[in-house]
């Protein structure tokens, strides 16, 4: 959490400072440290050293007690013998804090905490966003050659890479006139160190899991993004199979709406072999078939839903949290939601309960947000792949 | 991928025998429509439960909505294992898994990883862990015949084996799911609907309360069509925690006398 500190220090607004002080002030466990911030505020202001005033109640918020306490009391030294390396001696301490977040683990002290909280409430949050704000999205399409297709998505710190294999099978008796898509995450332990042996398995499930209830539709493939019905070479007999593999490179929070954007590019980009079958066989019989190598067939992506995550942190909701946020939810509703303003799919995290009224608002509030997400996101995709066809 | 040359090649003909074996419950044109069980839209099969079903357990309960028949014990509280971190509060571990004759095809019998993270979803924020800390309460749930909603039916009677087993509880946790037929929204659904829907939404909620622990949609919705569904089944679950409280009751009427 580190580079939270250089935000502070570079970026804060006279808003902000009123919003850390209030923030503070319902909180009683963090009330001495506040009030210990006071006291030092009033000794710099003595020694008029207007700008560390902002400095220190940021400080102040992520030092414990233990720790304020000699920084107290050399300030109070500095200030009484008037000294003018005082800021100086602050910035050093400030770099040299132990950096207590490591990606995975979330470790917030119940000041970074309650600031996340407040900040969410006043609808600005610790990067400086609006609850309903998105982190800007990159997209890169054809990043793995060896796939038929696929993308990679970056929202902050969140990476994950999507890929789409496609291979000849036979359709399941039960639905002969449709084709077989499955969709599996990985959660790589080079992401976070506890995703190694099967630390990961149990979200790699979850994410699957929901992932696949948010794109595939219902059992009859009702409302599903991918039209199973396209992927029929010969009824009954031969079908393609799409394997969807997703990996989390990096996690910083929102995965679910980071996969679903990854997969939409990942279609977008996938190019499936014009096949050509052998005429002549009939009955039970296998036939025969020629893959082209030179024709493909593309997707038509513009049914698949985006996936848009409400995280509710207080009484608020807010869309792409990071995993700080998403260590302070109660609970969050993921909802796929397509071009037509259609629900596709709903998911629901955490264990705290919810008033229905509450999820219906949530349904309209992830709706409204869709709306935007989706043009964003087919914007961008079409810019990489424009950019990935001129390379 | 070449024919076998020896056989001799049958008449294929590719839909017309299959689609009439395919659509035998569901016609969207049909408007007189029934259901395979005779039962209306928005009724719900006859619900059983019986209390202490395992001896060895905690607390364990039975559950048989028509041909669903689960059967769920109640472990613990008990010494967390030895790996496991220091907590404050008390653990949770759901499993849920299917006998190798729940199925019409012969099953594997093994953990469902899908229904055993849903089950602990929709329970843990009704149980009120804080009470018994450093300590783990095991839920194992077995589906004996899988007849359609057997995860609603998992999950209420996971609720009941908790309270049989004297874990404390914000309320008891009731589940209904409901499938989307063409225009028909049908509550708890048998296999066969379940396995021709358009669209599936399942609601789990601690009706007293009412709130929302759990919810799943599946397929494509219109918000209407949400909100019904919702109402529906919230509705439901109401009158299904009634007969849970009652089957409560019984058992430990019975054990007074």
């Amino acid at each position: 959490m580190r580079f939270l500190h250089f935000t502070f220090l570079l970026h804060l607004k006279p808003i902000s400072i009123t919003r850390l002080s209030l923030a503070h002030q319902s909180q009683p466990a963090a009330s001495f440290t506040f009030l210990l911030n006071l006291f030092v505020c009033f000794l710099l202001l003595r020694t008029s050293v207007p700008l560390t005033l902002t400095h220190f109640l940021c400080f102040g918020l992520r030092w414990s007690v233990a720790e304020a306490l000699p920084l107290a009391s050399f300030s109070f030294l500095s200030a009484s013998s008037g000294s003018p390396f005082l800021f100086f001696a602050f910035k050093f301490s400030v770099q040299f804090s132990p950096v207590r977040y490591s990606t995975g683990m979330v470790g917030l002290s119940p000041g970074e905490k309650h600031f996340i909280q407040g900040g969410i409430a006043q609808d600005i949050r610790s990067d400086g966003r609006k609850r309903l704000t998105y982190r800007p999205i990159n997209v890169e399409t054809g990043v793995i050659p060896q796939a038929n297709g696929s993308a990679r998505i970056r929202m902050g710190a969140t990476d994950v890479i999507s890929t789409v294999k496609a291979e000849l099978g036979k359709p399941i008796s039960l639905q002969p006139d449709k084709g077989k898509v499955s969709i599996y995450v990985d959660c790589s332990p080079t992401a976070a160190p506890m995703f190694e042996g099967r630390g990961g398995e149990e979200l790699s499930t979850e994410l699957s899991v929901a992932l696949q209830r948010s794109l595939l539709g219902g059992k009859s493939g009702a409302g599903a993004g991918i039209d199973l019905s396209s992927l029929v070479v010969v009824e009954g007999k031969i079908c393609w199979d799409l394997y969807i593999d997703c990996l989390v490179v990096c996690s910083d929070g929102n995965l679910l709406d980071a996969l679903g954007a990854a997969i939409k590019a990942a279609l977008s980009n996938t190019g499936i072999p014009r096949v050509q079958v052998a005429a002549g066989a009939s009955g039970d019989e296998q036939p025969e078939v020629d893959i082209s190598d030179e024709e493909f067939l593309q997707f038509d992506t513009s049914d698949i839903p985006v996936i848009v995550t409400l995280t509710k942190v207080g009484r608020h909701y807010i869309v792409d949290a990071t995993t700080e946020e998403e260590s302070q939810m109660s609970s969050a509703i993921s909802i796929s939601v397509n071009r037509k303003g259609h629900i596709c799919g709903l998911t629901k995290r955490g264990g705290a309960g919810l008033d229905p009224s509450i999820v219906l608002d949530m349904i309209s509030v992830a709706k409204h947000v869709s709306e935007q997400l989706i043009n964003k996101l087919d914007s961008e995709i079409a810019a990489a792949e424009a950019g990935e066809d001129e390379s | 991928m070449a024919g076998q040359p020896g056989t001799t090649p049958t008449t294929y003909s590719p839909s017309p025998t299959t689609q009439k074996t395919r659509k035998p419950i569901f016609n969207k044109d049909d408007v007189d429509w029934v259901r395979p069980d005779g039962r209306g839209f928005h009724q719900c099969r006859p619900a059983f439960f019986r209390t202490g079903a395992v001896n060895a357990a905690s607390g364990s309960a039975y559950a048989e909505f028509g041909n669903t028949k689960v059967i769920v014990s109640v472990f613990g509280p008990r010494e967390s294992k030895k790996a496991m971190m220091y907590s404050d509060i008390g653990r949770l571990n759901c499993s849920v898994s299917y006998t190798t004759f729940a199925t019409p095809v012969r099953g594997q019998g093994s953990e469902h990883k899908d229904f055993s993270s849903m089950l602990h979803k929709s329970l843990e924020g009704a149980i009120i862990l804080e009470t018994f800390p450093k300590t783990t309460v095991d839920v194992f749930a077995l589906v004996l015949e899988s007849g359609g909603s057997d995860l609603p039916v998992v999950i209420s009677c996971a609720s009941l084996a908790l309270a049989d087993a004297g874990i404390l509880m914000h309320d008891l946790v009731a589940s209904v799911s409901l499938s989307c037929l063409g225009k028909n929204l049908v509550i708890d659904p048998i296999l066969e609907e379940e396995s021709y829907q358009d669209g599936g939404l399942l609601i789990t909620c601690m009706p007293s309360r009412y709130e929302v622990t759990q919810l799943t949609v599946t397929g494509e919705w219109s918000t209407p069509k949400i909100n019904e569904g919702m109402q529906l089944c919230l509705d439901a679950c109401s009158k299904l925690a009634k007969i849970m409280r009652s089957c409560l009751k019984e058992a430990t009427s019975t054990s007074q006398e």
